[in-house]
């Protein structure tokens, strides 16, 4: 229900932006990835309306390959529509070097951006990882192994 | 000299250092909450996790930003409406011709030619009823008229890639994931063709290094493997998947792409759209001696 309605609110909110119109929100995770991005529209970032989406083992990364082009300027954003997990978001070079000037994690969210110094294929990481899960109100158990996860990814460039 | 080199590489090393500093110094200080610390090195080879198949790619308008960085070309043009009497009226090459027609909207937005754009909404819009997915496209293709006539650039950008989103979508949820993919080749390759156009015409380098694209170039010929007949036996297929591999090989000559490999990007990408989008030249007739 906290799900539907946090979705429903991050519909409007872009609606407002006039970043997106409401077809866009059939994924939870990447309504979620796109409530990330909303303050880099304010600042200039046009956000692609195609995506990765899925569903992955707690705690296992995954590897997104991208085309970008040296010039343009990119953030990448990714969510989990979970409570209670991390999400971390890492950009690296075909050789494995990592490329991202800055990222974020928080809530659910995750963020990172890079600035290309080349036009080439790029490596995207994305780890979506349970970090605690309530057991009634306050008792915290351990996150069961295996759990799988939704996780959506996006990005903008300007 | 042995001395100077290893002055260097300390001077070099350490400014290297320093760089890596202050870029780390910039990151924690752009997030001062949820920073991260700096990832090691990917270990390609072991990596433990999973790597995902789906490809997503680029639109034309993130390569054109860029060329609009450096250079200030006439987008105007590089705007050409595709050939009505196109004789290839197949499904997959319709699918590809949408693609493109939605390339030409992002060179018609460039250009902030509203004339263009309202004719190329127009079209999407034919098109898409030749594909039977009129209903899912003529929101966007109404949407895309009236921004172009507010002159709301940004809009129109976001619904050309809406639209080709929206079509894709519903191609997926049909089960054909073969047109989906080449609504894309079809965007891809109108916006590469018209990048060369542009790059020709004013040979750097740096403007060059936009063509760089090798992983699009192995999608799409991954893609064309995965054709099925009919549209895999047509002679139109075949011209396009030879011309991918062509395009392949041009890219792989070198490691800088050179003036000469621009041309030949170009004319084989003109070849490619020639299968579906642009008129054929006549063929030339045989001269006959008098005499």
């Amino acid at each position: 229900m906290v799900l539907r309605i946090s979705a429903v609110a991050t519909a409007v909110v872009l609606g407002l932006a006039g970043v997106r119109n409401v077809q866009a929100f059939l994924n939870e995770a990447i309504s979620f990835a796109l409530e990330a991005a909303t303050p880099y529209v304010e600042e200039g970032f046009e956000v692609r309306e195609d995506n990765w989406s899925g569903e992955v083992e707690s705690g296992k990364p995954l590897l997104v390959k991208h085309q970008l082009f040296r010039g343009n300027e990119y953030w990448f954003w990714a969510a989990c529509s979970y409570p209670d997990t991390e999400v971390k978001v890492d950009i690296f070079d075909l050789m494995g070097m990592p490329v991202s000037l800055e990222t974020f994690s928080k809530d659910g969210k995750a963020g990172a951006r890079v600035l290309p110094q080349s036009t080439d294929t790029y490596l995207i990481r994305v780890t979506v990882s349970r970090v605690k899960k309530k057991k009634g109100n306050s008792e915290e158990a351990a996150p069961e192994e295996g759990e799988q996860l939704d996780w959506g990814l996006t990005y903008g460039y300007r | 000299m042995a001395r100077t080199g290893l002055a260097k590489s300390i001077l070099g090393a350490a400014t290297a250092a320093l760089l890596l500093a202050q870029g780390t110094s910039f990151a924690q200080d752009k997030n001062d909450e949820g920073a991260e610390e700096a990832p090691q090195r990917l270990d390609l080879a072991n990596f433990p996790g999973q790597v995902v198949e789906k490809v997503v790619v680029p639109i034309p308008a993130e390569v054109f930003a860029v060329l609009d960085k450096v250079d200030e070309p006439d987008w105007n043009d590089g705007i050409q409406h595709p050939d009505e009497d196109h004789p290839s009226k197949e499904r997959a090459f319709l699918a590809l011709r949408f693609g493109s027609l939605v390339a030409e909207g992002f060179i018609a937005v460039q250009a902030k030619s509203e004339d263009d754009i309202q004719k190329i909404g127009r079209k999407a819009l034919v098109l898409s009823e030749s594909l039977g997915l009129a209903d899912a496209v003529r929101p966007h293709s109404q949407s895309i008229i009236e921004s172009s006539s507010k002159g709301d650039w940004k809009k129109v950008r976001d619904e050309l890639d809406g639209t080709q989103q929206t079509v894709r979508d519903t191609m997926s949820k049909l089960r054909d994931e073969e047109l989906a993919n080449l609504v894309s080749l079809g965007g891809w390759l109108r916006g590469t063709n018209v990048l060369t156009d542009f790059i020709s015409v004013s040979f750097s380098e740096d403007k060059a290094e936009l063509l760089h694209q090798p992983g699009l170039i192995a999608h799409f010929r991954e893609v064309m493997t995965k054709l099925e007949d009919p549209s895999r036996s047509s002679k139109g297929m075949k011209s396009l998947v030879t011309g991918l591999a062509r395009l392949e090989a041009t890219l792989e000559e070198s490691d800088k792409i050179s003036r000469e490999s621009v041309n030949e990007l170009q004319s084989i990408t003109k070849l490619m759209l020639e299968e579906f989008y642009f008129a054929k030249p006549e063929p030339k007739e045989k001269e006959t001696s008098t005499e």
